[in-house]
């Protein structure tokens, strides 16, 4: 993508919150290279394209797990639990009760320094289980996430990064294979809930159907390079 | 059969044969050594002497059984102690040694030290320690507990770094993008995740140490070992023969009751066992009973 699009948001004197410049992606060898793009506040970006091209990759380098070949990623998501992540296998701690995995989202509110044998507070508590009525959890919320189902499991990764009240939240193939009642209506949460705290959402989705549902810009990565496309 | 695989076998056979022959020597020094064995175990070991589970005169007991008074009971239960205090304590030294050893959370160059501090420790088994300590602090209980202390801290160390490697690395991965410490994530990620291993080597360590500690008596470090030391050095066979029967039944106690409850450690034990005793019901009435309690299969 070598130019940078013009979007709206940016012609409406917006900052982006993301901006990657000559960016070239990749482990060993290089898979998607000269990456120039930037990312607003309230956009939400699927990724697509065939398997194997990068779109995990490019994910985790936005996400400052791995780093990229050359190029730079500016952010302005440096501090602590700006970024909510919710991995291809959602990345719950599996013996933890539900309730556990958020409130694991939860501290990151709270500072760095704030010791680990500390419980995070009433108020905050309090929060984390709206949040778990909001997203039908509540049953279960007490219960291991290893015997949860993949729709629960799911919302729980969801709330976990929502509890954060992050400035992006980064999602990679999140809704795996789950039945159509259970996508709607965790898109539908999630979107409602994205909306609510005025997050980013930047996300790999397989199936194009669905990132359209969801994305208002389409990356698509095929070959070395990456194009964009708006979503009306 | 793989050529190769052929060839490295009879290698591997090869090596032996020589290194038995290396070790032996003569080989007639065993001619008769069965024969000498058999005597042994039937001439001086059996029957083994029980009165090592009566009352014993000269030991202070203020219990009004028998038993509690006993030499046996003594011996073991100092050596259950001893291994159950160095288990603890060594399980409790042993975790933020291992978490800095796990090379999943902190960088090689730490990762590294902590290792060499625990293959440090684990180089020197538990009854080398023991010698050490009864030279510098005495004979006595204290000595075995220090002594396999340390050789916890070693040992269960790797056990637990590399139980702690191996977790999976999606939810380190997640904690790591939130921006969770590393102390956040050792207490909420690895700890949990890794639970189950962690119990579950703790059990084994406290098998382990109850095995060794009676051992360590030998070299003067407390427990059932030192009866065992005195009774050997007079030649009483039958009664050293009657503590280490002692000691073979504690012991497969111990691991009966340590492979019961690390069942309930594992994933599968979210499946309710059904009891024992339904394998006496015909088939339908068990699962009735099954699912009534609550399991739906």
């Amino acid at each position: 993508m070598d130019e940078i699009p013009l979007s709206s948001k940016s012609e409406a004197g917006l900052d982006p919150i993301i901006q990657l410049r000559k960016l070239e992606i990749g482990y060993n060898k290089s898979l998607v290279s000269n990456i120039n793009v930037d990312i607003y506040p309230g956009d939400r970006i699927a990724i697509i394209g065939p398997s194997g091209v990068g779109k995990t990759t490019l994910l985790r380098t936005i996400a400052g797990l791995i780093a990229p070949v050359s190029g730079e990623i500016a952010n302005s998501y440096t501090a602590r639990g700006q970024i909510g992540y919710i991995p291809q296998k959602l990345g719950l701690v599996r013996h933890s009760s539900a309730k556990n995995n958020i409130l694991l989202g939860a501290r990151t509110r709270k500072s760095r320094f704030y010791p680990p044998f500390l419980r995070i507070g009433e108020t905050l508590n309090k929060e984390v289980d709206l949040l778990i009525d909001k997203l039908g959890i509540a049953n279960i919320s007490n219960e291991p996430v290893r015997i949860l189902s993949g729709g629960q499991q799911r919302r729980v990764a969801i709330a976990r990064a929502l509890i954060q009240k992050p400035k992006v939240v980064i999602a990679d193939e999140f809704l795996g294979e789950l039945d159509v009642a259970n996508i709607e209506s965790i898109i539908d949460i999630l979107l409602t809930q994205l909306e609510n705290i005025g997050a980013t959402l930047v996300m790999v989705e397989h199936q194009e159907d669905i990132a359209r549902s969801i994305a208002t810009r389409i990356w698509r990565i095929d070959g070395n390079s990456i194009t964009e496309e708006l979503v009306p | 059969m793989n050529k190769k695989l052929l060839a490295s076998i009879i290698i591997v056979i090869l090596l032996t044969l020589l290194a038995i022959n290396d070790v032996i020597g003569n080989w007639s020094d065993i001619d008769g050594g069965f024969e000498n064995l058999y005597i042994f175990f039937t001439e001086d070991l059996f029957p083994p002497d029980w009165s090592i589970l009566e009352a014993e005169p000269n030991l202070e007991c203020s219990s009004d059984i028998g038993f509690f008074c006993s030499q046996a009971w003594k011996g073991i239960s100092e050596t259950i102690q001893m291994a159950f205090i160095s288990t603890v304590i060594g399980f409790i030294i042993a975790l933020p040694i291992a978490s800095l050893a796990a090379n999943n959370l902190y960088p090689l160059p730490v990762a590294m030290v902590a290792r060499v501090i625990l293959a440090g420790l684990r180089s020197l088994p538990s009854i080398i320690w023991a010698l050490i300590f009864t030279i510098a602090i005495g004979f006595g209980p204290l000595s075995g507990v220090l002594a396999m202390t340390l050789y916890t801290i070693g040992y269960l160390g790797k056990l637990q770094y590399e139980g702690i490697e191996g977790i999976a690395n999606e939810p380190l991965e997640a904690s790591m993008a939130m921006g969770l410490t590393r102390s956040e994530r050792f207490v909420f990620v690895v700890i949990p995740e890794s639970s189950n291993n962690l119990i579950s080597q703790l059990l084994f360590m406290f098998e382990y140490n109850v095995r060794h500690g009676t051992v360590l008596g030998l070299v003067g470090a407390g427990g059932i070992g030192k009866y065992i030391d005195t009774n050997l050095k007079f030649f009483i066979y039958d009664k050293a023969m009657a503590f280490l029967i002692v000691i073979f039944v504690v012991v497969v106690i111990i691991d009966i009751l340590s492979m019961i409850i690390r069942s309930y450690v594992t994933d599968e034990s979210d499946f309710k066992r059904p009891k024992w005793w339904t394998v006496l019901l015909p088939s339908d009435a068990a699962m009735k009973l099954h699912q009534r309690n609550g399991h739906q299969d």
